[in-house]
């Protein structure tokens, strides 16, 4: 978070990653527990970042922060484990079905927060800075004045989750631009 | 301004749009009883696409798709840097790669169109296809690209069929769009297309006015919709103050009408609160099924066709009003010549979205 860790996997504890932050973090959501992998990557780096920026719930209306999200995988980690249900768990689980897009984790988080802005979710081969400025700038051109972008990969034990802030007016942070981004995105990677 | 024009449409009704429309002003219906088509190898009925059999059927509709865009403008256009293409799709060829659904399509695309920048997917369910024309518009707004090509494609797989089916959400008879017999949806497949543009000359057939459109969250439920049609309220409300609007300028409707009990009630709560109570408002499914993230796609290209040849077609399935708010629903075809029509989605995740459309 803003470049500090703030939690540690433990491979050899029996929740996952995801659960494992949740308790860490003292969250309060029992939504939480409902969620498939991907809207809890949503809901959690979501949370954090709301934590850093205490302002972000009371200094907006409630349509002016947009969501842009995307991944390379759309929801197939789910779709995989909804197809398991109907294939060989007798019958096809609604419970399942309704996290089978990618775009419910954007539900979640307007849920959450009762945030009624504009959301978008692509699918894109690889995370690419360019889709982001370009259409964040369009956003923040457009009525938004505070931007959730987010890459949320989560395929199995493959997980990618970068999500980040952008806002039309701030104290700190950097410009949002290609390369700005690019470099944030490559910290997770060094 | 933006421009919209090129539409195509591909579905049970016809593989080119001129079949579709004939169909449509003959008020035919895409929907056919399938057998052992559901979980519990019950007959089901369905607007599918029997005559397609190719191996790659998303593919193969993307790239007809795109085909046919190539004959209606300026050929120069499809391989432009300036061009970008967005296909909205909640599926894809899920059936081929669960793992990527999308990729191998969009390879096949940028290799056999000569595309020169990488196509947006975007996979919002079911408001998917009126969020990317609405992208588009805004690219072209913005000035990022000059013309966008807008893909809507999704298929009928054993995996969205269940999964409605698991919900509870589908029909047992062709689906009755705000209909007080109403008791869910058809799914539906097909392909639709439109072209947006900064230049109006790279249409053969003419183009019509894309203004530009919003999208608003529920913030209410992942799988249902909100009672008090809040996002969908929103989205049009924003949508027509952004272009300086009011309810009493917009002709007609082309709602997303699903024909579940609480979609449809929705809808009409949104509308009236919006003042639309009264404007002429169809809704498409009765012919086309629901195409999930292709229906923005072909039911906005549908209502172009509706705008192109002065006739609104009747709302299919309906009878007699299902809904707590009045709504206009159009229940016979009539001769119109609508100036400015607004087309409006709603899906889950809570998502809405609204465009408008003026003619020139």
């Amino acid at each position: 978070m803003n470049g500090e860790i703030v939690s540690t996997r433990h491979m050899s504890s029996a929740d996952s990653w995801f659960k494992q932050i949740y308790k860490e973090q003292e969250f309060v959501y029992p939504k939480f527990y409902k969620m498939d992998a991907l809207s809890q990557a949503g809901f959690l780096a979501s949370e954090l970042i709301k934590r850093s920026n205490q302002g972000l719930t009371s200094e907006y209306k409630d349509d002016e922060i947009a969501m842009l999200f995307a991944n390379q995988s759309s929801s197939a980690d789910t779709d995989m484990r909804f197809m398991h249900s109907y294939e060989h768990n007798g019958a096809p689980s609604p419970s399942l079905f309704v996290y089978t897009l990618p775009n419910i984790v954007l539900g979640e988080i307007a849920i959450r927060n009762k945030w009624y802005g504009e959301n978008m979710f692509a699918v894109l081969p690889k995370f690419a800075p360019g889709f982001f400025v370009d259409y964040g700038k369009i956003l923040l051109s457009t009525g938004a004045k505070a931007l959730l972008c987010g890459w949320l990969g989560v395929l199995g034990d493959d997980i990618e989750v970068f999500v980040f802030l952008v806002e039309s007016e701030s104290d700190n942070g950097s410009d949002f631009n290609v390369e700005n981004l690019t470099d944030l995105a490559q910290l997770g990677h060094p | 301004m933006t421009y919209i024009g090129a539409e195509v449409i591909i579905s049970p009704l016809g593989r080119t749009t001129a079949e579709n429309w004939a169909a449509i002003r003959a008020n035919q219906s895409g929907i056919s009883l399938v057998k052992r088509a559901g979980f519990d190898k019950s007959d089901l009925y369905l607007s599918k696409m029997l005559d397609l059999v190719d191996d790659y059927k998303f593919e193969k509709l993307l790239i007809d798709a795109l085909s046919t865009v190539a004959q209606e403008i300026d050929p120069a256009i499809l391989t432009s840097d300036r061009t970008i293409v967005i296909i909205s799709s909640t599926k894809g060829e899920l059936d081929k790669n669960i793992h990527d659904q999308f990729g191998k399509s969009i390879s096949a695309l940028i290799s056999r169109f000569l595309l020169a920048n990488q196509p947006v997917v975007l996979s919002n369910a079911c408001i998917s296809g009126v969020l990317a024309i609405n992208a588009a518009g805004n690219f072209i707004d913005a000035q990022i690209y000059d013309h966008a090509v807008v893909i809507g494609c999704d298929l009928i797989s054993d995996f969205v069929i269940y999964g409605f089916q698991s919900l509870f959400a589908v029909s047992d008879q062709p689906c009755a769009p705000f209909d007080t017999l109403r008791n869910g949806i058809t799914m539906g497949e097909g392909c639709g297309a439109v072209v947006v543009s900064q230049t109006k000359n790279i249409f053969r057939n003419g183009a019509l006015q894309l203004l530009s459109g919003t999208s608003a969250n529920d913030a209410n439920h992942i799988s249902g919709p909100s009672r008090t049609g809040e996002g969908l309220f929103r989205s049009v409300k924003k949508t027509l103050e952004n272009n300086q609007l009011t309810a009493e300028d917009i002709d007609f409707v082309c709602a997303h009408g699903t024909a579940t009990v609480f979609n449809d009630e929705m809808e009409s709560i949104a509308f009236d609160r919006l003042g639309l109570s009264d404007v002429h408002l169809s809704s498409l499914k009765g012919y086309f099924g629901h195409t999930l993230g292709a229906a923005g796609v072909i039911e906005t290209a549908a209502s172009m066709q509706m705008m192109r040849h002065g006739l609104l077609v009747k709302s299919l399935g309906y009878r007699e009003s299902g809904t707590s708010r009045k709504l206009n629903v159009i229940a016979e075809n009539a001769a119109s010549q609508p100036e400015t029509i607004l087309k409006t989605a709603s899906g889950f995740g809570g998502g809405n979205a609204s465009l408008i459309i003026r003619s020139l």
